[in-house]
């Protein structure tokens, strides 16, 4: 493996680990299984590409391409809350529709960006990996003070115990909606992300990726476990990092790209196999 | 104070009838005892009064206004639901504390100290165990962490419902010596559910008896005080063909 395939997967990974804090955050705090990133991925990916051809600057492609896809994430809620149609189920309505949105704001199935402007550096991958760096540690540090607020406590009673929550006052909905739109802006951005490190957007990049994610996730739950607010909010990003170096040397060792997802789904299960057996044990 | 003033409850579109025709008056610092066997209505009375149920019929009312979640804490049965057993103990106080001071975007960990003093007064050393779990802690610590919830959180009425039913004979006494001497502190109006009539004549300041949905004895705290423990219980077995629980 050469220091360019690391550093690529280095790149991706820390891509992913944007998604996998956005599974992280509903399946974890609030006990929200959701589908959702499968939609607001390439949701975020065609907003910025939609900007970016009409010369927007990148950063705020990037912004309005995170709050679109935040807005995907609180209409989930919506779905789940208001119709009581099951989580599940929202995300891949939602997912399905936004295929067709993305196709209207695309134009066409794919795009190569040419001389549109991004935040990556074209030479300097290192530069790359910092700015990425910089983006999940803000990240973290947001979501691990936020947590540790009055109102970030009223957000994780809402996921551990919605009934005692609402009886103490707290509106279930409200906080519901606000954390699927920090998961989904966290999804739009990485979406707008892989968009400029690639200069590419398709309109089917987001299949796949909620189970991605979650390898990431289940495999940094392995690794730290989840028992406490900080294994929580590490695990995502340790996961996804560890999760690519996988990717990158199972392929790099004969694994064919085409089998990967069956790869992945297939670690998935080994890791959850692994973590049931440690509670069995305890 | 709580009013209750023609309260009437029933399912099945009138066809069960469960509480009837009930009017009830407590003042600030009454510690109401509700008694009564199985199906008199007791749980029932304790949901339309946290606002679970809403009565078919009549009204209820805190301090002159319709009585809202707001003014209630509960404290019930099972611990696991009036508690988050998988934050740590500092976490649910703190929680508690948020629902009164609402500082909204303050570090909870800030509230460690006041957590620490009121789990100190309680002197039975779950101070130890502020950074763990409520999961990794025994029932009755449990409970007695769910109360204190309640009674932080400053509610104008407090509703206790069989909530030491499952716990041990000496942490029961603990906590109900927590429970009085705390609601005595904050004048507080409280109702609680019990099926042992000794605990009932032992704390509390006014006695009620349901049946069938309805207040078939009502002893004032002037009355309680006048009559021996003895009395007091041929009153109760009098006024019911009970099958309740009497310790004494």
């Amino acid at each position: 493996m050469t220091l360019d395939f690391f550093y690529t997967g280095l790149l991706q990974s820390l891509i992913l680990a944007l998604v996998a804090y956005a599974i992280m955050i509903p399946f974890r705090l609030l006990n929200f299984s959701d589908l959702t990133a499968e939609g607001a991925y390439p949701l975020g990916g065609a907003v910025c590409t939609t900007l970016l051809l009409l010369k927007m600057h990148p950063i705020l492609a990037l912004l309005i391409a995170s709050v679109a896809s935040g807005l995907m994430g609180v209409a989930t809620s919506l779905i789940h809350l208001r119709l009581k149609v099951n989580t599940l189920l929202a995300g891949i309505i939602l997912s399905t529709m936004m295929y067709s949105v993305n196709l209207r704001l695309m134009g066409k199935p794919n795009i190569a960006l040419f001389n549109t402007s991004s935040v990556f550096s074209q030479t300097n991958i290192l530069y790359n990996i910092g700015l990425l760096v910089c983006v999940l540690l803000f990240l973290i540090l947001v979501l691990s003070l936020f947590l540790r607020t009055e109102f970030g406590l009223k957000l994780r009673a809402v996921g551990l115990n919605p009934a005692f929550a609402c009886q103490q006052n707290i509106s279930v909905v409200q906080y519901t909606m606000l954390s699927m739109f920090f998961a989904g802006c966290c999804t739009g951005l990485a979406g707008g992300l892989i968009v400029q490190l690639q200069h590419y957007m398709d309109v089917g990049m987001g299949v796949g990726i909620v189970i991605h994610a979650l390898a990431a996730l289940m495999i940094g739950e392995a690794i730290v476990g989840n028992n406490t607010l900080n294994n929580q909010i590490i695990a995502p990003c340790m996961g996804a990092l560890v999760y690519q170096q996988i990717q990158g040397v199972v392929l790099s060792i004969g694994l064919a790209p085409s089998d990967l997802k069956f790869f992945t789904g297939a670690l998935v299960l080994v890791v959850i196999a692994m973590q049931r057996n440690r509670q069995l044990e305890l | 104070m709580l009013q209750l003033l023609d309260v009437n409850k029933s399912f099945l579109n009138g066809a069960c009838p469960v509480i009837k025709q009930m009017n009830l008056h407590l003042n600030p610092g009454d510690f109401c005892v509700v008694i009564g066997s199985n199906g008199s209505g007791k749980s029932t009375l304790m949901k339309l009064i946290s606002g679970e149920y809403i009565p078919t019929q009549g009204r209820i009312m805190m301090q002159g206004k319709s009585i809202t979640s707001h003014d209630v804490a509960s404290v019930i049965q099972d611990v696991n639901k009036g508690t988050i057993v998988e934050m740590t103990l500092l976490e649910n106080i703190a929680f508690s504390l948020s629902r009164v001071k609402k500082r909204g975007f303050s570090l909870y960990s800030r509230q460690k100290n006041t957590v620490i003093q009121q789990l100190k007064a309680l002197n039975i050393g779950l101070e130890q165990y502020i950074n763990t779990p409520l999961r990794h802690l025994s029932g009755g610590q449990r409970q007695m962490v769910a109360t204190m919830m309640a009674l932080i959180s400053q509610p104008k009425l407090l509703l206790l419902d069989e909530h030491t039913s499952a716990i041990d004979p000496s942490m029961q006494k603990t906590l109900m010596a927590y429970t009085q001497r705390s609601i005595q502190q904050q004048n507080l109006t409280s109702l609680m559910i019990t099926h042992h009539l000794d605990d009932a004549i032992q704390y509390g300041n006014r006695l009620i008896m349901l049946h069938k949905g309805a207040i078939v004895l009502d002893v004032s705290h002037q009355e309680k005080a006048a009559l021996s423990v003895t009395k007091l219980l041929d009153l109760f077995h009098y006024h019911e063909h009970l099958d309740l629980v009497g310790r004494v």
